[in-house]
């Protein structure tokens, strides 16, 4: 009775090919925008590139703009602000200048929060890990493991030092609410691989959703079609479960919707509801079935992690099991979350400003394991060659404690990202803070470099990448961003 | 590392200079350390100097491209240089000009061209002569300036062309917009299709203007309508519905882009914000003029709708916790907050991208930087947050307090005497007093003379897991006239065991300032536990005490569940009066009413509920009373002075500017710098409601006419600018428009215009031909079948089914699960009723957050302006309409109707009825047999789960 093809009706549309490229389109954003283009004079080489969606498939796998390097993006995301100075960034003359006052600061040294104490020295130790002997920190003991194959970024700049607003930054370019996610952008401009999956997933912590909330899976001023699924191992895609007569409701009403149809042959939009029950229906199915860990082997749960006692532990853990899952099936884009803002600063995420270290000691376990398992797993199925993984958060911490307080305040003017996978260097660190962890200093890196180069390697020029909206031709980089072609391999 | 520690020194001076920049970094060549000598031959413009810039310097400083606002092709702007470095060329002086040392490479931090071959010594010798031969360029080989001001359409004054005249035979011409239409379509060799049946037009008119469709009596009743009026009467009767406003005041919603939550990560709510919301509904209603909508917006402090300036503040903020402590983090979230004010006003009112001359003029239209600070200037005394409103109404109602407060003491006074005492031995008898609730306790015991009384709470509701808190405690003296002599006013003073930190809010003085609630308690500062001790001004008799958490039972947290009262006696020591050891036991059971005090007889029984009844009574009445309505509508104040910011840069200001607007178009609007706050918001409004403005009245009628046909004229409704697109009927816009302003920029003129045209009323089936022209029917051979918005399924699916409460105004129905996290999580709400199945206008709009049914369909999410929303479809909506519970249980709610109106036990009546609810036609005999199959298997409800997922029945026919 459900027939997971297309229907008849929706099938004699798809075939009239030609009829379908001059038509304009069911969505109207988009038909507006190749209206635009037309209409302006733009110079050849940097003209806007907006994808051909197909109204009646608008996930329709695309070309992208040259070669891809990366076929898939996973972003992992550590929400609250994980300090580099504790993590990444080894800066021996701060150990060395712990308890000194920050030279060249005003006396009354204002950041975030407000007035700042002295200098603080890097509160875990920091040990030379690899072949490669990178300096990483014993706060990620499993990752650290990894560090032959992860490319730094140590000059990562943000442009607000506020955690909703650079959050929005990280995931759509833009501080302001209301822009498209990463993700989103991907997908318009690349569609789908997995025909009964969506294309951009985002998997956030058990614990529950970032500070800027679902605005980093927003499909903001693009159409909805675009936007991330949120749903992890504990909490599924709303609405997924079909009530009782599924299948039988499912047929009278692509019956009736058929008959409706002759009425308008050759409307897009119609044809594109009815297509829309059966993909649905199809993803009643697999994403039960990708969300099921049950047949994942004893050894693999275990080298995750997601058999730890501890429902913290084991909660990200499958999380970093789904991901895995999601990318093997071809998922775009996945975005997985470290740390939910719903239960306080600092309680659950990484915005450590009162105990720091306290904080840090019961977040780095529950989230270091089960990371490093997805990586060193990715490699080993051989998806790290075509998927980039990229590691961030929304800005690092300052070389000082508040003052009366045992944590770092926030600083958007220096912190650490990593690559590893598809199309980066291995062992390779690119730019630097100074001396102090500060501020970036040597080839300093915005977000909007980092999304140039997320978008190089999935093969698209980031200036030309475009979708216009209310009198702007928008981007996920702005006007700004430089691909950083020093990380790439 | 060498060249990276060059490039880091290059990229951070770049950096700083260019902060909030458009230009692009720079990769940096090999630095030169002198300038080659300039050629000593006499050097013509034409032949020597032109093809050098043009293959240098044109990409990036050209027609295409002005990085920095400098082009070589025009010579004004050559000479004359771009937004930094000053003059870029020096006639006579080569080695002093800018342009010399770029591209010869002198300045480390700025060397042209940035990428690909530089000019050899050479060349750079040829341009230094021409420069220091008196830098020669003929007009004729300099680009001609466009000046979009005499150019572009947008910017010309509105003049009513002719109507075309309509000669082919055939074309039903009801008013000049077919005229126009039928038009254009000649030109490409369309007809206008025939006129739609008239079931089709009275849903669509039902749709398109109110927002649902009409019932099956309303369809059979248009169709009975034989008057040669009938369509005009309908139309007449849609417009005149209060449904009307709703539905068109959601369009001006998406443009602002209003919001019920402060956006940003705490998302909290902005409580007072709905009355905006009402405004727009009701200026649809009552057809304001259109000048008149926009000076109320802008300045409804001086119209008497003071709701309408929630306007100006509609975007999402940052509150002050999430703004940096440093200067910078503040002045940028200051000038963040104005942009939104230019911005959303500039895109609503003139459907311009104001905000692209925040950091530089505008690329594409004529808005200089300088007016953009104009505009900033205008709003800079508007503060995001509430003001109160001061009505008449509210005037009036505060005159009854006093005589309502006297009431309501007495009738209080009265209900403390049906309290048992407490057992000052802390022991449970037969019959214990009420439990503990958060709203308000009494201890009664019997009378004692002291001057201190003590309040110890000893555990609180949910397991002590805070900090105890009390709204108001009150201390009566006995007898007949009763006094609470605890309050500070009467001279009682407080002391206690320590008070809370967290929040400054929940001070001690707090306990005894007279008023309730919980922004107006006292916290401890121990987890479970605290004490409180009032000193009275005397020694007093006293035999009542009244405490509660909260009387507006807001929270239920934080209550004393054990506790205990000791008066001082009067050797020092302290003498217990009440616990809560008599009582039952707390129950965290959500009751709101009043627990009947034990041991009542009958007729006491009856005594106490008349009591109890009339307390109530006034107390609604006292709460109406005091609560002066607060808006989020803006905060007005005399601003410091407005700076222009070197490129957007909010530390880096250059000179003052004084109020304006935008000085290219319309008539000129200048302040002076010190003008009152007021008076610049007015002046703005004039100036856009001012017939010589071009803009409002364009971009007012393209809106409307993209709500009728699901596209503007238009089709970049926000951007009339050069950068927008072309209208499709340039001549109807203006047509349009005139006719508007000449009707008293009457909306309601200009949609009954629409509606009443051939145009509107064509049919909308496809015809081959004209699909293979025009598939996106943007010439109008046919009326453009479109999905329904999200809000008007929302609306549909309850009209159909039967539940829809149209009650108006108001505070909005939240579909989220109640939560006050200070960083709000927006989970859906498990249960739907009632409560949430007011039109969808009415649902509080949370930023970003969507409802979990509806959302999907493209529903704008208030961060960014939405004033086209997309149209997609995606399997999540599928899902959403076809398992949700909300949908789920309106099919429930669809089927009761269906066997109440149709028989319950006549299944193909029951088929035939949905049929006519839901597509306003009877099922065709297929599918009856196909639908009562369905619900023969599956049961009615599935069957009606399959009806409102129809496209017939979510499709604008």
């Amino acid at each position: 009775m459900n027939d997971p093809a297309l229907s008849h009706a929706g099938r004699r549309l798809l075939n009239r090919r030609a009829f379908l490229e001059q038509a304009g389109t069911g969505l109207a954003g988009i038909a507006l925008a190749s209206l635009l283009s037309r209409q302006r004079l733009m110079a050849a080489d940097h003209s806007p590139i907006r994808p051909v969606i197909r109204p009646e498939n608008p996930l329709a796998a695309r070309m992208p703009h040259f070669a891809p390097k990366a076929k898939r993006v996973l972003v992992i995301f550590c929400s609250g602000a994980c300090s580099h100075l504790e993590s990444w960034d080894w800066k021996p003359e701060l150990a060395r200048m712990d308890g000194q006052p920050m030279p060249g600061a005003a006396e009354n040294f204002l950041t975030f929060q407000g007035e700042n104490g002295n200098l603080v020295r890097p509160l875990y130790e920091f040990k030379p890990r690899g072949q490669s002997g990178k300096m990483i920190s014993e706060m990620f003991p499993h990752l650290a493991e990894l560090a032959d194959d992860l490319c730094f970024i140590h000059s990562m700049t943000a442009k607000s030092n506020t955690h909703g607003p650079a959050e929005n930054q990280m995931s759509t370019g833009f501080t302001l609410d209301g822009f498209p996610s990463m993700g989103s952008w991907a997908s318009y401009a690349l569609g789908s691989e997995a025909d009964d999956l969506p294309a951009f997933v985002a998997i956030p912590d058990p614990r529950g959703v970032p500070q800027a909330g679902v605005n980093h899976w927003s499909n903001g001023f693009l159409p909805a079609v675009f936007q991330g699924t949120a749903f992890n191992v504990k909490k599924p895609i709303y609405n997924l479960t079909a009530p009782a007569g599924d299948a039988a409701a499912r047929d009278v009403l692509k019956k009736l919707n058929e008959r409706h149809l002759e009425k308008y042959p050759g409307d897009f939009e119609l044809s594109a509801r009815i297509a829309s029950y059966e993909l649905a229906a199809k993803m009643q199915l697999s994403v039960p079935e990708v969300s099921d860990l049950s047949k994942e082997s004893a050894s693999t749960l275990a080298a995750y992690g997601a058999d730890d006692p501890d429902p913290l532990k084991s909660g990200f853990a499958k999380n970093c099991l789904l991901a895995r899952r999601l990318l093997e099936r071809d998922v775009r884009f996945v975005q997985l979350f470290n740390g939910a803002y719903a239960m306080g600063e600092g309680v659950g995420n990484w915005d450590g400003h009162r105990k720091l270290k306290e904080q840090y000691d019961i977040h780095a376990p529950i989230f270091d394991k089960p990371a490093a398992a997805l990586i060193s797993d990715l490699k080993q199925r051989g998806l790290l060659d075509d998927t980039l993984v990229v590691w961030c958060t929304e800005f690092g911490r300052m070389p000082t404690f508040q003052k009366g307080a045992s944590g770092r305040d926030h600083n958007p003017n220096g912190f650490t990202a990593w690559f590893t996978g598809a199309g980066v260097k291995r062992a390779f660190s690119y730019g630097a803070t100074d001396e102090l962890g500060h501020k970036a200093v040597e080839n300093v890196a915005t977000i909007y470099d980092l999304h140039a180069t997320i978008l190089h390697l999935l093969g698209l020029d980031h200036e030309r990448l475009s979708y216009y909206h209310n009198g702007i031709e928008r981007r996920l980089t702005d006007v700004h961003g430089h691909v950083i072609h020093d990380v790439l391999s | 590392m060498k060249t990276h520690t060059v490039a880091a020194v290059y990229h951070r001076r770049i950096k700083t200079l260019l902060r909030v920049s458009c230009c692009s970094a720079l990769v940096i060549p090999v630095l030169a350390t002198e300038l080659p000598p300039p050629s000593n031959r006499p050097v013509d413009f034409v032949k020597d100097i032109q093809p050098l810039l043009h293959d240098t310097c044109l990409k990036c400083h050209g027609p295409e491209k002005q990085k920095n606002n400098y082009r070589v092709d025009v010579k004004s702007i050559a000479l004359k240089g771009g937004d930094t470095h000053g003059v870029a060329i020096v006639p006579g002086r080569s080695a002093e000009s800018p342009l010399i040392k770029f591209v010869a490479g002198l300045d480390e931090d700025m060397v042209m061209p940035p990428k690909g071959e530089r000019l050899t010594a050479d060349q750079i010798g040829l341009l230094r002569a021409w420069i220091d031969q008196g830098a020669v360029w003929p007009d004729s080989a300099s680009t001609p300036l466009e000046d979009p001001r005499k150019t572009h359409w947008a910017f010309q004054p509105v003049v009513r062309p002719p109507v075309p005249a309509v000669t082919a035979a055939g074309i039903s011409v009801r008013n000049p917009i077919d005229a126009f239409i039928a038009a254009r379509l000649a030109e490409k060799g369309l007809a206008p299709s025939p006129e739609a049946d008239r079931r089709t037009l009275v849903r669509r008119l039902y749709l398109i203007l109110n927002g649902m469709p009409p019932t099956p009596e309303q369809v059979a009743a248009f169709i009975a309508d034989t008057r040669p009026d009938a369509y005009e009467r309908l139309v007449d009767a849609l417009l005149a519905s209060p449904r009307y406003g709703e539905s068109w005041a959601r369009h001006w919603l998406d443009v602002i882009p209003f919001g019920e939550t402060h956006g940003f990560e705490v998302n909290t709510p902005r409580e007072n914000a709905w009355p905006y919301r009402d405004y727009v509904i009701e200026a649809f209603n009552k057809d304001t003029p259109y000048p008149q909508f926009i000076l109320d917006q802008l300045a409804g402090d001086t119209t008497g709708a003071d709701a309408a300036t929630g306007f100006i503040v509609a975007a999402a903020a940052l509150l002050p916790g999430q703004i940096g402590k440093d200067e910078e983090s503040k002045l940028k979230a200051r000038q963040d907050e104005l942009n939104d004010m230019i911005a959303g006003t500039g895109g609503a009112f003139l459907g311009l991208t104001l905000h692209c001359a925040r950091c530089h003029d505008h690329k594409f239209d004529p808005v200089a930087q300088t007016d953009y600070y104009a505009m900033q200037a205008i709003f800079a005394g508007v503060r995001h947050g509430e003001r109160p409103l001061t009505t008449s109404e509210s005037k009036e109602r505060e005159k009854e307090l006093p005589a309502l407060r006297t009431q309501y003491e007495a009738v209080s006074f009265r209900l403390l005497d049906f309290e048992p005492l407490a057992s000052d031995e802390g022991t449970t008898p037969q019959r214990p007093r009420v439990p503990v609730n958060a709203r308000l306790n009494v201890d009664r015991f019997a009378p004692v003379k002291t001057q201190r009384l003590r309040f110890t709470a000893l555990a609180t509701s949910e397991n002590n897991r805070y900090e105890p808190c009390l709204d108001e405690l009150e201390i009566f003296t006995a007898g007949p006239d009763r006094r609470n002599i605890a309050l500070a006013s009467a001279g009682a003073r407080v002391s206690s065991s320590g008070n809370y930190r967290g929040n400054t809010k929940h001070r001690l003085e707090n306990l005894n300032d007279g008023l309730y609630g919980n922004d107006h308690s006292w916290i401890s500062n121990t987890v479970g536990q605290g004490w409180v001790e009032v000193k009275f001004a005397q020694p007093e008799t006293i035999d009542v005490v009244r405490w509660g958490r909260d009387r507006d039972l807001k929270f239920r947290d934080r209550l004393a569940v054990q506790y205990r009262v000791e008066v001082a006696d009067a050797g020092g020591g302290w003498q217990t009066v009440a616990t809560s050891g008599d009582r039952a036991p707390y129950r965290d059971d959500k009751s709101e009413s009043t627990p009947i005090p034990p041991g009542l007889d009958d007729a006491r029984l009856v005594a106490w509920h008349a009591a109890s009844g009339e307390a109530k009574e006034l107390e609604k009445k006292l709460r109406e009373a005091t609560q002066t309505p607060m808006l989020y509508a803006g905060r007005f104040e005399q601003p410091a002075p407005t700076f222009k910011l070197y490129r957007g840069d909010a530390m880096q200001r250059r000179e003052q500017v004084s109020p304006g607007a935008v000085a290219a178009i319309g008539s000129p609007l200048q302040l002076p710098e010190n003008a009152p706050e007021q008076e610049r918001r007015l002046a703005l409004a004039r100036w856009l409601g001012d017939r010589r403005n071009p803009l409002p009245a364009r971009v007012l009628v393209n809106r409307i006419w993209q709500h009728q046909f699901g596209e503007g004229i238009v089709s970049t409704p926000n951007d009339f600018g050069r950068n927008g697109a072309r209208p499709s009927h340039p001549e109807l816009l203006d047509w349009l428009a005139d006719e508007f302003m000449s009707h008293g920029w009457s909306i309601k003129y200009l949609q009954r215009l629409i509606v009443t045209s051939a145009t509107w009323r064509q049919a909308s089936a496809p015809v081959p031909m004209a699909m293979q022209k025009d598939a996106a029917t943007r010439l109008l051979w046919r009326f453009p079948p479109r999905r329904l918005e999200a809000e008007a399924i929302h609306d549909s699916m309850l009209s159909v089914t039967g539940v829809l409460d149209l009650r108006m105004g108001g505070p909005g129905y939240s579909v989220f699960a109640p939560n006050f996290n200070y960083v709000r999580v927006y989970d859906p709400k498990v249960e739907y009723g009632p409560a949430e199945w007011r039109r969808m206008i009415y649902q509080t709009k949370v930023r970003m957050a969507q409802d979990s049914t509806f959302g999907a369909f493209d529903c704008p999410d208030a961060g960014q302006s939405s004033p086209h929303r997309a149209r997609s479809t995606t399997a999540l909506q599928a899902l959403n309409l076809f398992n949700s519970g909300f949908v789920s249980q309106q099919a429930g709610l669809f089927a009761a109707r269906l066997q109440r109106e149709a028989g319950d036990g006549n299944l193909d009546a029951q088929i035939k009825r949905g049929f006519q609810l839901t597509v306003l036609r009877e099922p065709a005999e297929d599918e009856t047999r196909l639908c009562a199959q369905l619900a023969r298997e599956q049961g009615l409800p599935v069957l009606c789960r399959v009806l409102l997922n129809a496209n017939e029945f979510l499709f604008i026919p």
